[in-house]
């Protein structure tokens, strides 16, 4: 007997994402004052965590990237540009980065972003995190992958600015990944395990990445 | 003419619920009537009024029969922002329904919403607060005042933009028994100055009774009974029975008829039950 | 917390934001820290005049303090490659010069673009925010997102406060509570929120529907949206004179910077005076 080479995504996973027979869906107001309430929440999330242990730029502990994260996986792109733009002001507010630097770190923030959402829709993870299979593509993709490739724009950006010198980029780059993936992992594992439930009931949550 | 709202065999079931919300409801309302739609809590009071208003099906998801109408038309083919310049509707949490940083802002928004020209947009926030006595709140924000003041800026905010319609859903449950009087007292302005269709849902019958052209009991998702306030109250017990509570000044009286102390028609004010106190006690309702 | 009165609200919303964008832009063509720190007293001296309470500018100072301990700790733990670089000792420390110099010509031009957001933050409320985007005739609904987003941050990080109020209420004692007791308290504190987000949701879009307003904002029968708000700031003279004077500061900053080298970093006095003390000239 020879072992299954593919783990089959289990029905209710699938689900999840598949728009039923006679369901229509469409972006709709409800999506755009999402969009503006995770804003708020990443906002409070990330200047609060940013403040809670700071060590210059490399925060020592970001929850902020759970927010964006979950919120790719339940809103699709409107989480991706919550995540993406919620950084400029909680860093404004922390006193973390300028708003240049902000700008800068747009496309770490987008895939910190979008990729955790990206894996759930094509790879149909359940938000839930109800399978080994869902947990390995949240912590490979959302968190280790996602923190890997932010960080490694984010250092680059520290190092364009002067923050940190060329030599210190590795240094930073596991400060920054270490500092988000850690937070990351439980923070974005609680969420997941236990809010997703009440989104996947809620109209705001999307099947695919408009509505 | 065509009536302001007609509710033709509706029915209506959330989605993941498991009985409708409200089964097989016909309602006529004539344009100009005050409405006081009673029953208990999950009677399917609410369901009803957002069917008016084109909240349902719009914006919840479920399984639908039967056909609302407004001034003719139906509800469902109508645009958002033609719906709101008809059939206005105030919340019954109050801070809900704020989306501006200021009073002003949050009566502007829907004269916005609705094309209302600059021109006519400042006389239209001085009359809708000046009638629900706000005028003093403009430049606070919403969210830093009283419940009852934040009860009347939601009914200002939807009077502004002149709707022919006006839903109030519970306006008094959130609100300081001061509060409750100066809301009622802005109904009954709205009745005096307007011909408005009023519809407003409450469970206590109190402020509202007397006011209303007529009260529609729902229970259940059905309509039990609907009558004009005084034959729809001469039954008090199977009122009480059916989760609603006639003014307190009725029930006195009707137990004061049910001892045979008293044989006049059931007040529904104090005024009412003041004066049938004294023929009573002279006599004359005895 | 923004003054209630400040002499800053005489000009209009899009000056401010002009103003926002000159501090918190200028410094990166600038090398030169004199410049910077130029800038630095000046948004002080704003901060000041706008009547902005200085002890809020404090809650910076832990972090302006550990962002300095970062910078020039990792400057001086890894300089990089020491063959190229100019080595002075101090307190029996062997520092890099030019690591050392350009940790402090960075730190100059990032404390200088942080207190042009910390001016703008401490002296425009959520509605000058709003009445800027929309002056700048920003689509309508991104301004309200914008607005709706900080509105909703306040609300949140009311929700927070409340709960974390009730917790200590009950004998809850955070001073004595490891940073991982802290972290895992925190958690819980904000699961509530997201809970709360989604039934805010459903209510503010419920609310937006029965106000007539559609996804793009555009109002019932087409056209432009009407911009009330709009016309109780009117753009006086004194604010196309500053945006103008701004606008062309900066352009001198980015021609002397960057395109004549005028504000590098080698022409500072600061430098020489430097490279003098340690002895390295």
């Amino acid at each position: 007997m020879s072992a299954s080479r593919t783990v089959p995504v289990s029905s209710s996973a699938a689900a999840v994402w598949t728009v039923e027979s006679g369901e229509h869906r469409q972006p709709g107001i409800v999506h755009v004052v999402m969009l503006a309430l995770f804003i708020g929440i990443g906002i409070v999330v990330g200047t609060l965590g940013s403040l809670a242990i700071p060590i210059g730029f490399v925060s020592a502990f970001w929850p902020g990237q759970a927010v964006q994260a979950v919120g790719g996986v339940w809103f699709g792109w409107w989480g991706v540009l919550a995540g993406m733009f919620f950084p400029f002001i909680s860093n404004a507010l922390s006193g973390s980065a300028p708003i240049p630097v902000s700008a800068a770190y747009l496309p770490a923030n987008f895939l910190q972003a979008f990729l955790a959402g990206a894996a759930f829709r094509w790879l149909k993870a359940d938000p839930r995190l109800q399978s080994t299979r869902d947990w390995v593509i949240w912590i490979v993709v959302g968190v280790l992958l996602a923190n890997f490739l932010g960080a490694f724009w984010g250092t680059y950006v520290l190092a364009w600015f002067g923050m940190i010198t060329q030599s210190a980029r590795v240094t930073a780059l596991l400060g920054w990944f270490f500092g988000n993936s850690i937070p990351s992992l439980i923070f974005g594992s609680i969420l997941l395990k236990y809010v997703s439930p009440m989104v996947l009931r809620s109209k705001a949550f999307t099947k695919g990445w408009w509505a | 003419m065509n009536p302001a709202v007609e509710v033709d065999r509706l029915s209506w079931t959330y989605h993941l619920a498991a009985r409708p919300a409200v089964c097989d409801i016909s309602l006529t309302i004539p344009a100009g009537e005050f409405t006081l739609i009673a029953g208990p809590n999950e009677a399917g009071k609410t369901t009803l009024a957002m069917a008016i208003k084109g909240l349902i099906p719009h914006s919840f998801p479920g399984r639908r029969a039967g056909v609302v109408r407004v001034f003719g038309e139906e509800v469902q083919r109508k645009e958002a922002a033609l719906l709101a310049k008809q059939v206005g509707y105030v919340f019954s949490d109050p801070e809900a329904q704020f989306t501006s940083l200021t009073v002003e802002e949050e009566i502007l928004f829907g004269l916005e919403n609705i094309g209302v020209p600059e021109s006519e947009i400042e006389h239209r926030i001085r009359r809708a607060s000046e009638l629900t006595m706000i005028s003093d709140l403009l430049d606070k924000p919403p969210y830093d005042i009283s419940g009852g003041q934040k009860q009347r800026v939601a009914i200002a905010s939807v009077l502004a933009m002149d709707p022919e319609i006006l839903i109030l859903d519970e306006p008094t449950s959130m609100v300081d028994p001061l509060g409750k009087d100066l809301i009622v007292e802005i109904c009954a302005e709205l009745r005096r100055r307007r011909r408005l269709t009023l519809i407003v849902i409450e469970h206590n019958l109190e402020a509202f009774a007397a006011l209303a052209d007529r009260i529609v009991l729902i229970r259940g998702g059905r309509i039990e009974r609907a009558a004009a306030p005084r034959e729809f109250l001469e039954d008090p017990e199977f009122l009480e029975r059916s989760g609603v509570y006639p003014p307190q000044v009725t029930q006195v009286f009707a137990r004061l008829r049910a001892h045979g102390l008293y044989r006049g028609p059931l007040p529904l004010t104090d005024e009412e039950g003041i004066r049938a106190g004294d023929a009573l006690l002279r006599g004359a309702g005895a | 917390m923004v003054p209630v009165d400040s002499p800053f609200y005489r000009y209009h919303p899009v000056t401010r934001l002009v103003l926002l964008v000159f501090l918190s832009v200028t410094p990166l063509f600038v090398d030169m820290p004199e410049i910077n720190l130029g800038l630095i007293l000046a948004a002080l001296v704003l901060l000041r005049w706008g009547r902005v309470r200085m002890q809020q500018i404090r809650r910076y100072l832990p972090l302006l303090a550990t962002v300095a301990l970062f910078m020039f700790g990792v400057a001086f733990l890894a300089p990089g490659d020491r063959a190229h670089l100019a080595a002075f000792r101090l307190a029996g420390l062997t520092f890099y010069f030019q690591p050392m110099w350009w940790a402090f010509v960075s730190y100059c031009r990032l404390v200088a673009m942080l207190f042009g957001a910390i001016l703008y933050f401490s002296t425009n409320r959520e509605r000058d925010t709003l009445v800027a985007l929309r002056s700048l005739r920003i689509p309508f609904a991104v301004s309200y997102v914008a607005a709706l987003s900080l509105r909703s941050a306040g609300m949140f990080m009311e929700d927070f406060r409340t709960i974390r109020e009730a917790e200590q209420a009950r004998g809850l004692d955070l001073e004595s509570m490891s940073v991982g007791e802290k972290a895992k308290l925190y958690t819980m504190y904000t699961v509530p929120l997201f809970a709360v987000a989604l039934r805010r949701a459903d209510e503010i879009s419920n609310a937006l529907f029965a106000r007539g307003y559609t996804l793009s904002g555009r109002p019932a029968g087409g056209g432009p949206r009407t911009d009330y708000l709009r016309r109780r700031y009117p753009v006086e003279r004194r604010d196309r004179a500053l945006s103008a004077g701004l606008a062309a500061a900066f352009v001198v900053a980015v021609v002397l910077g960057k395109v004549m080298g005028v504000f590098s970093d080698q022409l500072s006095p600061l430098h020489g005076a430097a490279l003098r003390t340690i002895g390295l000239r």
